[in-house]
């Protein structure tokens, strides 16, 4: 009976299954279909709309946009106040990027390496969990905890280094009044949102190193210092260079914590805010946007170069 | 003879699991030295407790007269042939063979050129340039002991160096790691569960089994008078026989080894047992033949061209008296 079942007329979705079995095709394009949609006409049309923007230019009479093609507004990228925000975004990028790799490191070469088990959940629950709760939440908690009648104040007052605290303080540039209102701030706490961006991928890079090739390096005489940089090393870069892909690029474009906290000075991201809200200056905003792009486009194509990627 | 490895009840364990058990066991510089065991018999954490992978839990290890307990792996003069190579992935082969080299800081022409000879000795000259994952599992193998001789060691270390290639490949280099092994000089460990792989290239052998060395000596010994039922039945195949099938063989009031390739078909009338004919297994160049006697059962090796009675007949055996060996209890 049941044999006859199955010989004979199948079902609507027996029909569709064979359908897709005659015409694997149909099956994947279906598949794609729904991502595709949305990768290729969302994301990649509005980033494609964007770059049109940055081509058009202001008219400074009327404030309204010239739908002409022009590279004056690149132009005005390279006026001294415009490119200092560039500059001051690139630089703070990098610092978070190479802070963030460093600290990074030993704790995702502790989670791969000796993590087991409970251990181990409770590594990655530990990394995840600050993701768990508000962004907003997070950095008005980092504002109050770097503020001058904040916790590190209160603190480093109390171990007596508040002459510490104050030379680096009166830093040029990097300084400010408290920690919640200088560059030193804005770099600890965009350092502290991204840093789980960085760890997941060092620890998934360095959790594919098979120990017997530590072993190899140690059995034909390196010392542990030199399997770290000849072994170690090279084959957990794909992971760093992943993890300061996010670092970086979250960092160029975040508007929000050197908003709240820092000096007035503008980042790319806040450039971006007020260039396309009150300014009402899109082709400007537009151009902007586009050099967080062509940033991370240098960077990846200089690590692939470099051979970031040959051990993936 | 100078002795290059010692161990001195040397003994590891793992929480409550003994993976090795107070052995002593003294190799000889220059020889080619076997571990056949089965696996989880201990004969890898061995080799680990010689090349400093593994830490003893009592007793010494001594490597050239020195004590090496708290000397860790990269001070050691040994190197190691690893299981799967070990081979490091971002690396060329030239930059493979020579990192040892690398390490102690030889400057570039004149580790490349080392590696370079290394790799004319391993038949492996013109493939400087091809990353581990370019090369097939016989070529990586040569790759890896290139690199693990390129730091001269007085003692090399295989740990089943062959078990990952097929067969023909595995005979070939059987024949190359002995030649390269005399011409060198160097001492070889070599860890294995396959017992042709041991006999046919060691100088002596050390069967393992359970954490203990059961019993040490040249192939020849080890097959001829195995010393226990355990070493008998790893060695090559054998009829155990009990006591009492021994008395009745003739033979000592001991568990038995008797090889199946010294049972003959004696003429009728002759011969020490009668048995009857069970079953014949065709091998090539030879026949298995299994005889129920009276008290057990025995198994013959015979010439593939001996013409053989139907099943179930009764046939005459005869074996050399002193093929009948008598083993330990243990």
């Amino acid at each position: 009976m049941e044999l006859a079942a199955a010989s004979g007329k199948p079902g609507l979705l027996g029909r569709l299954s064979d359908v897709f079995w005659r015409k694997p095709g149909l099956f994947v394009f279906l598949l794609l279909l729904p991502p595709l949609l949305w990768l290729g006409v969302i994301y990649i049309g509005s980033l494609f709309a964007l770059l049109l923007q940055s081509f058009f230019s202001i008219d400074e009479f009327s404030g309204l946009v010239r739908y002409e093609f022009t590279l004056k507004t690149y132009g005005e990228l390279l006026a001294p106040a415009n490119y200092d925000v560039i500059l001051r975004t690139i630089l703070m990028a990098c610092a978070v990027s190479i802070a963030a790799a460093i600290i990074a490191f030993p704790i995702a070469y502790y989670a791969a390496r000796y993590a087991r088990g409970r251990i181990k959940a409770l590594f990655f629950l530990a990394v995840m969990l600050p993701l768990w709760s508000s962004y907003l939440v997070k950095i008005y908690a980092w504002k109050l905890i770097l503020a001058k009648e904040g916790i590190v104040n209160w603190l480093v007052e109390g171990l007596g280094l508040t002459l510490i605290l104050q030379a680096v303080l009166s830093l040029p540039v990097i300084g400010g009044n408290s920690l919640s209102v200088s560059y030193i701030g804005t770099f600890l706490v965009l350092l502290y949102v991204w840093l789980p961006f960085m760890i997941l991928p060092v620890q998934a890079a360095l959790e594919r190193v098979p120990a017997n090739l530590l072993e190899a390096s140690s059995d034909l005489g390196a010392a542990p210092n030199q399997t770290l940089r000849l072994v170690v090393f090279p084959l957990a870069l794909p992971g760093i260079v992943a993890g300061s892909i996010f670092t970086f690029s979250l960092t160029l474009g975040d508007y929000i914590v050197p908003q709240i906290i820092g000096s007035s000075r503008r980042f790319i991201g806040q450039a971006v805010y007020a260039h396309q809200g009150t300014a009402g200056n899109i082709p400007l905003a537009a151009a902007f946007a586009v050099v967080p792009i062509l940033v991370m486009a240098v960077y990846l194509w200089l690590a692939k170069r470099q051979g970031a990627f040959d051990a993936l | 003879m100078v002795i290059a490895v010692k161990f001195a009840k040397a003994c590891r364990r793992f929480g409550t699991v003994t993976a090795v058990a107070e052995i002593d066991l003294s190799i000889d510089e220059g020889s080619f030295f076997a571990m056949l065991g089965p696996s989880g018999s201990g004969k890898t954490t061995c080799l680990r407790l010689i090349s400093g992978f593994e830490r003893l839990t009592s007793g010494h290890i001594e490597i050239f007269g020195v004590l090496s307990d708290n000397i860790p792996p990269n001070r050691r003069p040994v190197n190691t042939v690893f299981q799967d190579y070990a081979l490091f992935p971002h690396l060329n082969v030239r930059d493979n063979v020579s990192f040892g080299l690398k390490i102690k800081g030889v400057p570039k022409d004149r580790r490349f050129k080392e590696a370079e000879s290394l790799l004319e000795l391993v038949k492996l000259g013109g493939y400087e340039n091809r990353l581990p994952s370019q090369l097939s599992g016989g070529q990586r193998q040569r790759v890896a002991l290139a690199r693990a001789l390129i730091n001269k060691p007085r003692v090399l270390l295989l740990d089943e160096p062959l078990g990952a290639l097929d067969l023909k490949l595995r005979e070939q280099m059987q024949d190359e790691l002995k030649t390269l092994q005399k011409s060198l000089g160097v001492t070889f460990i070599f860890v294995t569960h396959d017992q042709g792989e041991a006999l046919s290239m060691s100088d002596r052998v050390a069967v393992v089994n359970e954490g203990q060395i059961v019993q040490a000596d040249t192939p020849e010994e080890i097959y001829k008078r195995p010393r226990t039922r355990f070493v008998a039945d790893f060695v090559g195949a054998s009829n155990i026989l009990s006591p009492e099938l021994s008395i009745s063989f003739g033979g000592a009031a001991n568990w038995s080894s008797l090889r199946p390739e010294s049972v003959s078909i004696a003429a009728k009338g002759e011969g020490r047992v009668v048995g009857t004919l069970q079953a014949v297994r065709f091998l090539g160049a030879t026949k298995r033949v299994t005889f129920v006697v009276a008290g057990g059962e025995i198994a013959a090796q015979v010439g593939a061209d001996i013409d053989l009675p139907a099943p179930g007949s009764p046939v005459p055996l005869a074996w050399p008296a002193k093929a009948l060996h008598p083993m330990d209890d243990d």
